[in-house]
């Protein structure tokens, strides 16, 4: 497709192919020249030979010396009046300058296609007519239209504290939020729930009240995974939550939180045909094999989980609500043991942890935008429950309108979200992510950043509504007068599209925005933005696909460290490299060492599924 | 001859209003609906009585007798010319139906120049100014295969001219220049002759390619502006007439005749050959069987009856009536047939709406798997019909293409102009894409060549003697 004057100044140093026929005696401009980034699929098929290629600041304003044909490339001698090419140095600051920049063209219609997930990311078109052609083309460049390359982007590194500041002033205390821990060292069952000790006792009969509960909840099974039943089979995991109450009377973010250490809630589940609750792929299997320890989001080796296993009516599985009963249900049991730790006696404490929330005036104002599912069915999160991930008090964000909430980001970290989603169970945050959130944790501590608040924005199924709430987003974010914003999402796809529009909205205002994401290779993005510059992928599985492996691929401390230095960055005004055409491992790893070279200290980059038992899903399936 | 229906809605804007009922008697130019909004009035075609009035026709049953004699239009001695345009009905006749007496209603010499988008414009100085305002008459006569127009300039070249002068006179212009295509030698010939007598009229060569005679085409060709997909000739200081109408302008002004008569074009697999039968001031609601009938009559087995253009019209039934705006009747050979197999569909502003390709695809048995517009067409609001923001010129098409590929696709269609055709070819065929254009079976069937790769050039010497 044709280029704009800005892509051809992007693409200054790219070959110059013609996209359409053009005449003999016209002056070549941006409208004549094919758009590069397709160049690569088309050299591979055998489309077109770049060799003696002009480049393209080298033939813009040249006369084309005959007539040519569409993906014709311009060389010497049909061109005339070539200016002559700029030397290396600039070529390299003019290549750092270059951002994702992507056609314009919005794709509306198009994009409404969530991309077809073909696993591996290539198509591959074998054409047998004359001579052979092969095709290669990453599914992320052709789907939509206009895709920009996938997921990660490079970036350069440098050391931000060379920033001239303002005389310093004082950061300023907003609220602090305490959490007293307890430990668990073993669950059973019993008459009564009660906690004694570091042994929780979960009342025998509760079942039948969490069935009764919910009309469309057919059959809750409560099991007691303790190390040793790790190697058990579960139906696909819905949700990790932590156990956590308020203490006294204080309100969800600030005060004092209670919290049990050693063990987490797990619901599972499938509808009563048995199909697993899930969308995009699923976690059921054998727990040690599908679980990325020590995630976010994941339970760490060690714990013991209180699994419920519930069955929803038949064919609910897939609407909104059949996942929120087999959450609720569950939530009755959690609710009892919140109850018993409300109670607790102080002396049981065995540690405590306080976050600080400052604002710190005359630093770099930053807002956190997390884009979370809410396209329906079981693509849901309940917003400021009453107790820490609970379901009372809190309001769906699909009822909300998906519109922007704001919140504080001790809000996030006391549980804010009670996650219902159940998107690809690799990038799913669950309900605990939230509360061990690796971006808010790090730019809370940040002593050079503003953290000003958290925005969650819910991500609708309907393309219109995905663009009347990221309007909302740049608005909000143009109010704020914030430097600069920080967007995650989570899932890959249909989400995109709203992520890419959540950049456009905020980096159209001025704002340096960096994104991120799982993209790597099945992820790859379906639609861009000539705003989508700053990226960072949180893919961690090797093949760079959504693995079914609970919370692999999802935002992690590494991940955190590269986009807080990335947005340092940009709000300085330091170049970012364009992304490579595929997805490439090593561009993590070289930022990672960029940043531990200034830092000075070792970045420890988390496992991934490799470290797992292989199951035999995954071996049938991915690696 | 059998009964005439006159549609209510044969312009751009809402439907008339009736103003007879069942059982009136009418002549040729009886004013028989209103305009309820924006539109024009519409006269009785034929002498008769009024048969049915219905939601959207007015049915009229024609007499025996067909005198020449009209109703003149009812205004005063001293009416204006703009009003005597807008009382007689006149709309646009190349096909857009745009009324007349609403676009000549500006005064050119003190409309300002639009602001014109660089990025289209990259030739243009900054606050770059047409000097003159211009009437630019468009003679492309740019739809394969119709030849009515170019007729009338040969026939009726005075007339045209006055029309022209009219609508100069009326909209304040300094200067009109004619759009026409060079291959049309004879016209050409005439026109320049009788343009020897009018120093403020030229005229301006075209390519034969298409389109050439969409509206910001002749913009564009003529007076060497871009304009947007959202700007009016106006923007450039003009007003774009289509020859045809600046005819009626001249009928209107000369001898006070209502717009109820119409030329056009039937072609196609008709009995005696696929040569043009070129049908002067036919009465408007005369039914698409009729015309055929006057032709020759369709020969055979056929594939459709296309009204307008091969580009940019639509299949009809023998029973519908032409309008102000009908310019071609086609009917075609048979379509081709895909047995079913994936079809992707290149829609373009050029060529027919998705609608419409989607028709076609079915006719010739393809199941459609993937649909891409022209990265051109612009959809200027939801729904409305898709606009070229460059007409003519392509912006390249092998990212469709791979996504053709990628969906599967075995056969395309295309509905693309002459050169992102061209632009489709260079890569299509290469990626095992079988191209099909939209117009194959029209073409086919004329004696046509194919809207394939591109031969000729885009631009044409001036010169009428000079062969490019």
């Amino acid at each position: 497709m044709s280029i704009t004057a800005e892509t051809a100044k992007a693409h200054a140093h790219d070959p110059a192919v013609l996209c359409c026929r053009a005449e003999g005696g016209i002056t070549i401009e941006p409208a004549n020249l094919e758009d590069p980034a397709i160049f690569d699929d088309l050299v591979d098929s055998g489309l077109l030979n770049l060799d003696g290629c002009l480049t393209i600041e080298e033939v813009l304003g040249a006369k084309l010396v005959k007539t040519c044909d569409s993906l014709c490339p311009l060389t010497a001698d049909v061109v005339e009046g070539a200016k002559a090419p700029s030397v290396s140095g600039e070529v390299q600051e003019q290549k750092e300058e270059q951002g994702e920049s992507q056609p314009e063209e919005a794709a509306p219609a198009q994009t409404a296609a969530v991309p077809a997930a073909v696993p591996g990311g290539i198509l591959k078109i074998h054409i047998g007519e004359g001579r052979d052609i092969d095709l290669e083309i990453p599914v992320g460049i052709i789907g939509g239209g206009s895709a920009p390359a996938a997921g990660s982007v490079p970036e350069t590194v440098k050391a931000a504290a060379a920033e001239t500041e303002e005389p310093a002033q004082q950061p300023k205390l907003i609220r602090s939020l305490t959490r007293k821990h307890f430990h668990i060292t073993e669950v059973k069952r019993g008459p009564e729930t009660k906690i004694e000790g570091t042994v929780l006792c979960i009342r025998d009969d509760i079942e039948k009240e969490c069935i009764d509960s919910e009309e469309l909840v057919y059959d809750l099974k409560i099991d007691i995974i303790t190390p040793e039943d790790y190697h058990t089979y579960s139906e696909t995991i819905m949700d990790v939550q932590p156990i956590a109450v308020k203490e006294g009377e204080y309100e969800l973010g600030s005060g004092v939180t209670r919290v049990l250490d050693g063990v987490v809630m797990m619901v599972t589940g499938t509808d009563a045909n048995g199909v697993q609750i899930g969308e995009f792929g699923s976690s059921e299997g054998y727990l040690d094999e599908n679980i990325m320890w020590g995630r976010p989001g994941a339970p760490d080796k060690g714990e013991i989980f209180i699994k419920t296993q519930v069955t929803v009516k038949e064919g609910t599985n897939m609407e909104r609500p059949g996942p929120l009963a087999a959450h609720t249900a569950t939530d009755i049991i959690t609710q009892e043991i919140r109850e018993a730790l409300k109670e607790l006696d102080e002396n049981l404490v065995v540690s405590e942890e306080t976050f600080d929330q400052y604002r710190r005036p005359g630093k770099k104002k930053v807002v956190i935008v997390k884009e979370i599912m809410g396209q329906g069915a079981m693509h849901d999160n309940l917003i400021l429950p009453v107790e820490p991930v609970g379901v009372l008090g809190a309001k769906p964000n699909v009822d909300l309108g998906n519109v922007p909430v704001a919140v504080s980001p001790l809000e996030v970290l006391d549980g804010c979200i009670h996650a219902l989603t159940c998107i690809g169970p690799a990038s799913k945050e669950m309900s605990r992510h939230y509360w061990r959130e690796p971006l808010v944790l790090e730019v809370l501590h940040d002593e050079e950043l503003d953290l000003c608040g958290v925005i969650f924005v819910g991500s609708p199924q309907i393309n219109a509504e995905k663009f009347y709430v990221s309007k909302r987003v740049g608005q909000l974010c143009e109010m704020l007068d914030v430097d600069g914003a920080f967007i995650t999402t989570e899932g890959f796809g249909n989400n995109h599209i709203d992520f890419a529009s959540h950049h456009e909205q905020i980096g159209m205002r001025g704002i340096p925005v960096v994104g991120m994401s799982f993209c790597a290779v099945q992820g790859a993005l379906v639609v861009g933005n000539k705003y989508m510059t700053h990226m960072v992928d949180n893919n961690k599985s090797e093949s760079g696909i959504e693995n079914e492996v609970l919370a692999c691929n999802t935002l992690c401390p590494e991940d955190a460290v590269r986009a807080v230095q990335m947005l340092k960055n940009a709000m300085g005004g330091e170049n970012v490299k364009a992304a490579e055409k595929k997805w490439n491992p090593n561009v993590k790893s070289s930022n990672v060492e960029s940043i531990e070279d200034v830092a000075g200290e070792k970045l420890c980059l988390v496992e991934n599924e490799q470290s797992l038992p292989m199951s035999k899903k995954r071996k049938e399936k991915y690696d | 001859m059998r009964n005439v229906q006159l549609l209510l809605r044969q312009h751009v804007g809402a439907p008339c209003r009736a103003v007879v009922s069942a059982g009136d008697q009418v002549k040729k130019g009886t004013l028989i609906a209103e305009p309820a909004g924006l539109g024009a009035n519409i006269f009785s075609s034929v002498y008769g009585t009024v048969a049915e009035v219905t939601d959207d026709r007015i049915i009229i049953e024609p007499s025996d007798d067909q005198p020449d004699a009209f109703e003149p239009i009812p205004v005063p001695e001293d009416a204006g010319k703009l009003d005597m345009v807008k009382a007689a009905g006149i709309v646009g006749m190349g096909g857009a139906g745009f009324p007349t007496g609403v676009k000549l209603g500006i005064n050119l010499k003190d409309t300002e120049m639009g602001e014109l988008d660089p990025e289209i414009n990259p030739e243009l100085p900054e606050g770059f100014r047409l000097k003159e305002s211009h009437i630019l008459i468009n003679a492309a006569e740019c739809e394969p295969g119709l030849e009515h127009n170019i007729r009338q300039l040969e026939e009726q070249c005075d007339k045209v001219i006055r029309g022209v002068r009219y609508c100069m006179e009326i909209t304040h212009a300094d200067k009109a220049i004619f759009a026409i295509k060079k291959k049309n030698k004879k016209a050409v010939r005439i026109l320049k002759e009788a343009l020897k007598a009018e120093p403020d009229i030229s005229m301006h060569l075209l390519p034969d390619i298409y389109p050439m005679g969409e509206e910001r085409a002749v913009v564009r060709e003529c007076l060497g502006v871009n304009l947007t997909t959202t700007q009016l000739p106006s923007a450039a200081r003009s007003v774009v007439v289509n020859l045809e109408t600046a005819a009626k302008v001249a009928e209107a002004v000369d001898e006070r005749k209502p717009c109820f008569t119409k030329n056009l074009t039937v072609r196609g697999k008709i009995n005696g050959g696929n040569e043009a039968h070129v049908f002067m001031d036919v009465p408007v609601g005369t039914s698409v069987g009729e015309l055929i009938e006057r032709a020759g009559g369709i020969n055979g087995v056929y594939g459709e009856i296309i009204m307008g253009g091969a580009f940019t019209g639509r299949s009809v039934k023998p029973e519908e009536p032409i309008t102000k705006t009908t310019g071609g009747i086609l009917v075609t050979i048979d379509l081709p047939d895909l047995h079913g197999a994936s079809t992707g569909l290149l829609v373009c502003a050029c060529g027919g709406s998705e609608e419409r390709m989607r028709e076609i695809a079915e006719k010739m048995n393809g199941k459609v798997a993937s649909v891409c517009r022209c990265k051109q067409a612009i959809e200027n609001k939801p729904g409305a019909p898709l606009k070229c923001l460059r007409p003519g010129n392509c912006p390249g098409q092998v990212k469709n293409n791979m996504q053709f590929k990628k969906d599967g696709c075995e056969y395309i269609i295309i509905g693309n102009c002459s050169d992102c055709s061209n632009t489709v070819m260079a890569s299509g065929p290469k990626m095992g894409l079988k191209v099909f254009h939209q117009t194959d079976h029209v073409m086919r069937t004329i004696g046509h060549s194919l809207y394939r790769t591109l031969k000729v050039s885009k631009q044409v010497s001036q010169d009428i003697d000079t062969e490019d």
